[in-house]
């Protein structure tokens, strides 16, 4: 079989992949700006052992942890509506990544918390810290330092895990270049595309977790 | 629950499929991963530099992307494949990807020390290979490699959109099937139940993961600090998708 490789027609095809990446780059921005929240909140109700909210946010934890995304996206699309709980396509989706994303965080978030000296603890107790005074002066601004390149790279896994909306047809990057192949049956123009997209993307992000990782290990050259 | 018993056979097929896939994609990104692990640390640049293109594309591309890729440009450039190929065929370029830089890691983390010795003792580079360097990264090896079959498991269910029926396409198979027959929506049930199978599956082999690591944390005479991150590399081993 002969197939031609035609750039012309990922030139034409452009503003409408260009169309789909804004949709991804929006959900995605929503997503992680949002997985963060939830992720430096539920690490928070963790780390000071808040009675019952300590278990849900256990379980939420490792059940997300522990599923495909996809089904997770099904339960929240198909099957909350028939709970009472209907979202939007837009929200269902905005509400599966930040729940994800959300999971992962809290891990990275309470990594940093314990990984900052207890001792610190010990000393905002003596000083006569309030909790939420010692969450605010003293682990955030150590604990995230340590957390925000496991952060970055959860966001970019976000940002790659936005392609699963299309199966609920969201019109990102991924359904715009579905839908484009099944119209021209130009499949291989249009996934090149969508790929050279993805990975200007993702390696841009890389490579700026890098360079924050660097920024941050500056005050730890020296041995600690 | 009646629902869920009445297509316990539909389920249980579903399972099926999705250890084979997941089963088989392991095998073969293992030895992929090994020959690629292998090939990112030889002398010769350009080899290392193709492996690290390989790797750096399937780790950026989305999973989904990639198996939609795989199943229908296939057929474009003349490689029909079934559904089941086709997945078989995605995952294990993603694994692989994934497990080349476990394996990588795994023989970077033998002491440097440990190889100028051996070449001091006159070793060949293959004997330095085989019985310096191999023998001390298996061990380091072994858990990041169960925690992929975990997410191998979890990703099996994308071959759900190709059209293959494994577990995940089962349940939508039944929530589709009742929702035409009796009209109401049984989709939180199932899903739900579709939900518990994966978590209950994942979770003992997460647990496996973490038993494994303590063992081997034991016998090389440390104990493995999950809790504290390493302030170090972004290179990270994809845990889920």
């Amino acid at each position: 079989m002969s197939y031609k490789f035609s750039f012309s027609y990922i030139e034409a095809s452009l503003p409408a992949l260009l169309q789909g990446l804004l949709m991804t780059l929006q959900v995605s921005v929503l997503s992680i700006a949002g997985a963060i929240c939830v992720g430096i909140i539920c690490a928070s109700i963790r780390i000071f052992n808040v009675p019952v909210l300590s278990h849900v946010v256990r379980a939420y934890v490792h059940v997300i942890r522990t599923t495909p995304i996809l089904t997770q996206l099904f339960f929240i699309f198909y099957g909350l509506p028939s709970l009472g709980l209907g979202l939007s396509l837009y929200w269902s989706a905005v509400l599966c990544l930040v729940l994800w994303g959300g999971a992962y965080n809290t891990e990275n978030v309470r990594g940093g918390f314990i990984a900052i000296n207890k001792g610190l603890n010990d000393a905002a107790r003596a000083l006569g810290l309030k909790r939420l005074q010692y969450l605010w002066a003293v682990a955030l601004p150590l604990g995230l330092r340590i957390s925000i390149p496991a952060m970055l790279n959860t966001s970019i896994s976000v940002l790659k895990n936005s392609s699963y909306m299309q199966v609920i047809g969201l019109a990102e990057l991924t359904y715009v270049a579905m839908e484009r192949s099944a119209m021209d049956f130009r499949t291989l123009e249009n996934f090149a595309a969508i790929c050279v997209l993805y990975l200007m993307l993702v390696w841009g992000l890389s490579f700026v977790v890098r360079r924050v990782e660097a920024q941050l290990h500056k005050p730890f050259r020296d041995g600690r | 629950m009646d629902l869920i018993a009445k297509n316990m056979p539909l389920f249980l097929m579903g399972l099926e499929r999705t250890f084979q896939l997941a089963i088989a994609t392991l095998a073969l990104s293992a030895i992929l991963s090994v020959l690629m692990g292998i090939a990112s640390i030889v002398r010769w640049r350009l080899v290392r530099w193709l492996v690290l293109a390989y790797v750096e594309f399937f780790r950026g591309v989305p999973l989904v992307v990639n198996v939609l890729f795989v199943f229908f440009a296939g057929p474009l450039l003349g490689i029909s494949l079934g559904p089941f190929q086709a997945a078989i065929i995605s995952f294990t370029l993603w694994g692989s990807a994934n497990g080349a830089e476990i394996v990588r890691g795994g023989l970077n983390s033998v002491p440097k020390h440990q190889i100028t010795s051996a070449m001091a003792l006159g070793l060949k580079p293959w004997q330095i290979f085989c019985y310096i360097q191999a023998p001390q990264a298996l061990l380091p090896i072994l858990p990041p490699f169960t925690g992929l079959f975990t997410t191998l498991v979890q990703a099996t269910a994308l071959a759900s959109m190709v059209g293959l029926t494994e577990f995940f396409r089962a349940g939508q198979i039944i929530v589709e099937r009742e929702t035409m027959r009796t009209g109401d929506n049984p989709a939180y049930l199932i899903y739900g139940f579709v939900l518990l199978t994966y978590m209950v599956i994942c979770s003992a082999l997460t647990m496996f993961t973490r038993r494994l690591e303590l063992r081997i944390g034991q016998r090389r005479g440390k104990g493995v600090d999950r809790t504290r991150p390493q302030l170090g590399s972004s290179r990270r081993i994809e845990e889920s998708v």
